[in-house]
């Protein structure tokens, strides 16, 4: 049976709402972009959507509660929200650089977890300020 | 009078009747009028309670009138107490006297009462002083005139004017004289009358009755020519014709004269118990005996009732329900300080034939620089129901346009309102209760309240007096109470000083106010500890600004928790239930920079 | 008094870019002055990705972008005072500030950049009516207590507006175990880019009601719920469509205002669109010596383009302070053609300019297919084509400086035209 997926192209600010046919799980026809891109955009956003993983982590001893952290590459979208549950549980401690490996290679995905931000142990004698 | 009490329920009948309200009961206790029965609007249940007031000899009136198919709605039980490392100590278990309301004259009346040596005690049931009406009002210190002759709002309004300068000194308060211009414009008359008639009264008739009125107290009121009016203040409509100028009338920063009265009440041994909610009272032989609260007894011989907006409650449970309070709400327009210049003078329009649902609210300013319009006046059954309606910001913004007609609506940052208490026959009611020994009403009090507070309580504790209470003074009395340095209005000279004192007064926390990270602090341990992030603005003004504590509310919430040793969770708004944060799971604190 | 080469007052990235930009074009005394206790600005707190596309050729997450700015500034001489507050500058490039550890500063500056950035609109200036519970936020202070405080400022919420900002949080909140009920938005199109309706949003079935709005809040000590409504063409509630939606915290998401307070206290000319200074070409305001970079001037859509603003701030106080100006003898006045709100710069003040002047603009309708044409004296000087301009995205176009130079006249106009097709 034929079945439409409308997938919204983030690539320029047309934002075209592109219709992407399937039948048995193959792409018959897309529809609705204006440029080529769109069309690529569209079968990768179908096929196997990804995105940059990114949230932050609680770290000992920093000058701040919270690390913020993001996976090197994109990964597959649905595992998002799975993933920031994953990330909650690594350990860190103060203090961290920019692009520090928080968490290797993530569902095995070969992907990593890095840091995105150099992170300063808390200042004891400066309690104000 | 006896003899003539069934003639005044009938003539009360009578006229009820006539309204089409048949079935109201109404019944007379001394002079107190008692009213029963059903009705279909909160404007009717209003208006019978000022109907039963007109008449002779009628002197309160209980209204236990309802709303048909309404049924009041119950306070929801406060969940927790307020508990940190700083507040509260223990509520004792006597007391000489026991203050219940930590308004303005509450607070006012302890600070009398500590001048004695007694074990005063004040009781309020929210976690500040000042959250009811005495914080959200006109912040004016009336001379009296709008009040009529004959009303003790007038008598103790005019006594507590010549006070005000020494008492806001002694109290390290902002206090403001730039006086109120009353204007006649060529709207002034509306209605049938020919506008040149209108015009004519409006110049030369009403400002001299206007002036006559007006002497009462230092205050000496004067015409205003058109062109002078417009010199003092540019901005004013040019449709305004003559004006009426009262140099008397003064600001005063009405939350921090509430909190610097409690602060020195406490100063001088009275204690100030926050979140103390007063559920009974308990009466033996005529005779109060203490109160109930939601953290204790108090054994009492005098109590007094300053509970504001709920005072004919609180008379409720001692049985001395002798009042009834309509809350009547009021919504004030806040403006960015950036306006600040636009008008210096309190103004109000003076229009004809007065709306009753208009009555009070003018153009004003507070002391700290913003520029407000308010408050309106719209009587409501919900103690509580400070929730302000786009109908309510429109109309006070159209209504005081008319006085400023290019003032930018852009340029509010905030709106809220207050819930005045007045009774149906619109006075000041501070008696003893009639069959309570020991228990003093003070209630009924609405504008002008905040001026009248130090008369108030100076009448409150002469029927303490007369009610036996022994006053011996102290010696050792200190009326003077020195507030935190507002580290903006130092000189450079001062601030050099004070940051070197105390290194906090170099790092600003609220950006739009520049309000120091150590005046934070310092109200957080001041005699009546400010223990919420509501409670740190109105003594430091931090969040006060135009943007609304976007850029401080997370630096003061962290400095709360810091100094109160509670966790961020654990930091209210405003009390009970106004967290700012929801749990999470149990962690370790990272940095500690504010 | 000390006195000093650079002043940039504000450490987000237009102070951090403007401060690096001004040391690297040889002005060695620069002063960055930040409030908050390290520099950045909001930066850290967006820990999402989607900055830097421009000016590092990647997408990086918000920190990221901060921290590369941050290193580079390591490398300079800039001397950095945080935790300082700017209390009052003058006309005169007098400058009072304050810190914990030196106390009052006073200062007088050669140059002023002007740098502090935009603040977020409050319910109040939205006239949201209703109670005053705890729990009503904006969008960038949730941000800031979840992503950098690590504190949840609610379980059941519901956000005003589809600004950017709106909707990531919207995204964040939901991933942090949060319920988001829906965002409400009262305008019939998003207010923020594409991307973020797709990955924000629709990613998580996220609600986004367009043409609804808040009516009312409700809750006395904290939020209980809020009533929301449909909105007419005019965008007035309409009465019958109100319907109660029971949350625990209320999220704003309704606009950002160029923080000025302080360019006023200075005299500096506002423009009433932009809300920000009057700049030329250099940046400079209309006060000698003081200029204004990033969304103090106008509210950029992204950071790349704050750190361009920046940098040529930077540049143009070292031309300044170098005397290295040559001004036209007639200032050219940039003025808005068909289909444009504004353009920033307004005014181009100098001539024999070392590289082109990029405008930014903003379009007031939505439009397809248009050529963006700069023209004076009704002569074409230029022309662009877009596929389509919107106005919540800013179009940007720049003029080489030969160009500038040939106009005779005193003005330049940008026009979007249609184009036939």
């Amino acid at each position: 049976m034929k079945k439409s997926y409308f997938v919204t192209c983030t690539l320029c600010p047309m934002g075209c709402r592109i219709e992407v046919v399937v039948e048995d799980g193959k792409i018959l026809e897309i529809k609705g972009n204006e440029c080529k891109k769109g069309e690529k955009y569209a079968i990768d956003e179908f096929s196997n959507p990804c995105r940059i993983l990114t949230t932050t982590v609680r770290i000992q001893g920093g000058l701040l509660p919270k690390l913020p952290v993001r996976s090197t590459e994109p990964i597959p979208k649905k595992l998002i929200p799975s993933g920031v549950k994953e990330v909650k549980k690594a350990k860190v401690k103060a203090p961290v650089n920019y692009g520090d490996v928080i968490l290797r290679n993530i569902f095995n995905l070969g992907v990593d977890i890095v840091s995105s931000r150099d992170l300063e142990k808390e200042n004891k004698e400066k309690k104000n300020g | 009078m006896n003899d003539k009490n069934p003639r005044v329920i009938k003539k009360i009948q009578k006229t009820f009747a006539k309204m089409s309200f048949p079935n109201i009961e109404v019944s007379l206790e001394g002079d107190v009028v008692h009213l029963e029965g059903s009705v279909d609007s909160w404007d009717d249940v209003v208006r019978l309670g000022y109907q039963a007031g007109k008449f002779k000899g009628v002197g309160e009136i209980v209204n236990n009138v309802k709303v048909k198919g309404i049924v009041p709605k119950k306070e929801a039980r406060q969940k927790k107490k307020l508990t940190t490392k700083i507040y509260p100590p223990k509520l004792p278990k006597k007391a000489d006297v026991v203050v219940v309301g930590g308004g303005v004259v509450g607070c006012c009346i302890a600070r009398e009462l500590s001048r004695y040596n007694l074990e005063v005690v004040l009781l309020e049931k929210e976690w500040d002083v000042g959250m009811g009406a005495s914080k959200a009002n006109s912040a004016q210190v009336h001379t009296g005139i709008g009040e009529d002759s004959g009303t003790l709002k007038k008598e103790l309004c005019a006594k507590s004017w010549p006070m005000y300068e020494k008492l806001t000194e002694e109290l390290d308060v902002p206090y403001l004289r730039n006086g109120l211009l009353v204007v006649m414009t060529k709207d002034t008359f509306s209605g049938k009358m020919p506008s040149f008639v209108g015009n004519f009264l409006s110049k030369y008739l009403i400002p001299p009755f206007v002036v006559r009125k007006g002497k009462i107290v230092g205050d000496k009121p004067r015409v205003v020519k058109r062109k002078e009016l417009l010199e003092m203040e540019p901005n004013l409509t040019p449709r305004a014709l003559v004006g009426v100028f009262h140099p008397g009338y003064a600001l005063v920063c009405p939350f921090r004269l509430t909190i610097a009265l409690a602060e020195n009440a406490v100063q001088n041994g009275a204690k100030v118990f926050l979140d103390t909610e007063v559920t009974g009272v308990l009466v033996e032989d005529k005779k109060v005996k203490g109160v109930v609260t939601n953290r204790g007894m108090i054994e009492a011989s005098f109590v007094i009732n300053a509970a504001g907006v709920f005072s004919d409650d609180v008379a409720a449970m001692a049985g001395a329900k002798e009042f009834t309070i309509h809350p009547r709400k009021g919504v004030i327009l806040l403006f960015d300080k950036e306006m600040e210049s636009y008008i210096t003078h309190q103004v109000s329009l003076l229009k004809f034939p007065r709306d009753p649902h208009t009555k009070g609210g003018a153009v004003l300013m507070t002391v700290d620089g913003n520029i407000n319009w308010g408050p309106s006046a719209v009587e409501i059954p919900d103690k509580n129901g400070r929730e302000v309606s786009k109908e309510e910001i429109d109309w006070v913004f159209e209504k005081y346009s008319s006085a400023l007609p290019n003032f930018p609506k852009s340029s509010i940052i905030k709106f809220f309102s207050g819930i005045r208490a007045p009774t149906y026959k619109e006075d000041f009611y501070i008696k003893p209760a009639k069959n309570v020994r020991g228990f003093v009403n003070v209630a009924g009090i609405q504008s002008p309240g905040l001026t009248a507070a130090p008369a108030i309580a100076e009448l409150a504790l002469d029927i303490l007096r007369e009610q036996g209470l022994e006053m011996e003074e102290k010696e050792d009395f200190n009326p003077v109470r020195e507030g935190i340095p507002i580290f903006e209005k130092l000189s450079s000279e001062k601030k050099r000083e004070q940051i070197e004192q105390n290194p906090l007064y170099g790092k600003i926390v609220c950006r739009c106010e520049h309000v120091t990270e150590g005046e934070i602090v310092d109200a957080i341990h001041s005699p009546l500890p400010a223990v919420t992030v509501d409670a740190v603005k109105y003594r430091t003004r931090a969040g006060s600004g135009r943007c609304q504590a976007g850029f401080c509310g997370p630096r003061v919430a962290r400095i709360l928790a810091r100094e109160l040793g509670i966790s961020e969770e654990e930091v209210m708004q405003k009390g009970d239930g106004s967290n700012l944060f929801m749990k999470s799971k149990v962690r370790k604190r990272g940095g500690k920079h504010a | 008094m000390h006195e000093v080469d650079v002043v940039v007052i504000g450490g987000g990235p237009a102070g951090m870019a403007a401060a690096i930009s001004a040391y690297e074009s040889g002005i060695e005394d620069v002063w960055l002055l930040e409030r908050d206790y390290w520099v950045g600005g909001i930066l850290p707190q967006c820990i999402h990705d989607g900055f830097g596309n421009f000016v590092f050729g990647e997408m990086l997450t918000g920190s990221e972008y901060a921290q590369r700015y941050i290193n580079k500034l390591r490398e300079t001489g800039v001397k950095v005072r945080p935790n300082t507050m700017v209390l009052k500058i003058d006309q005169n490039r007098e400058i009072t500030a304050v810190n914990p550890s030196d106390g009052l500063i006073e200062v007088k500056a050669k140059t002023i950049i002007l740098s502090m950035g935009c603040r977020e609109r409050t319910r109040y200036q939205v006239l949201i009516p209703g109670s005053r519970p705890a729990g009503i936020y904006t969008a960038g202070v949730i941000q800031r207590y979840i992503n950098i405080e690590g504190l949840m400022p609610g379980k059941k919420v519901v956000i005003l507006g589809s600004g950017d900002v709106g909707m990531i949080m919207a995204r964040r909140l939901t991933l942090e175990g949060a319920k988001v009920k829906g965002v409400y938005e009262i305008t019939k199109t998003p207010g923020g880019l594409t991307r973020n309706v797709v990955q924000c949003l629709e990613d998580y079935n996220i609600p986004l009601h367009l043409s609804h709005t808040i009516t009312n809040i409700t809750g006395r000590y904290r939020v209980e719920g809020v009533t929301v409504a449909e909105v007419d063409s005019e965008l007035r509630p309409i009465k019958e469509t109100e319907r109660y939606v029971p949350c625990d915290t209320v999220v704003l998401s309704v606009g950002l205002i160029p923080e000025n307070e302080l360019s006023k206290m200075a005299g500096v000319e506002i423009e009433e669109k932009t809300k920000g200074p009057t700049v030329d070409e250099q940046m400079q305001t209309s006060v000698p010596g003081i200029f204004a970079c990033g969304n103090v001037v106008n509210v950029y859509d992204l950071v790349d383009d704050v750190s361009e603003s920046a940098e040529r701030a930077g540049k143009g106080v070292a031309a300044s302070i170098g005397g290295k100006l040559e001004r036209r003898k007639t200032p050219i006045r940039v003025k808005t053609g068909r289909n444009v709100n504004y353009i920033v710069p307004q005014i181009i003040r100098n001539k024999n300019l070392n590289e082109s002047t990029r405008f930014y603009f903003r379009v007031k309708e939505t439009e397809k297919s248009v050529g963006v044409v700069v023209s004076a004296n009704g002569d074409k000087l230029l022309e662009k084509r877009e596929r389509i301009v919107r106005p919540p995205e800013m179009v940007r176009i720049n003029v080489p400086p030969d160009t500038l130079d040939k106009i005779k006249g005193d003005e330049l106009t940008i026009d979007v035209e249609e184009r036939k097709k």
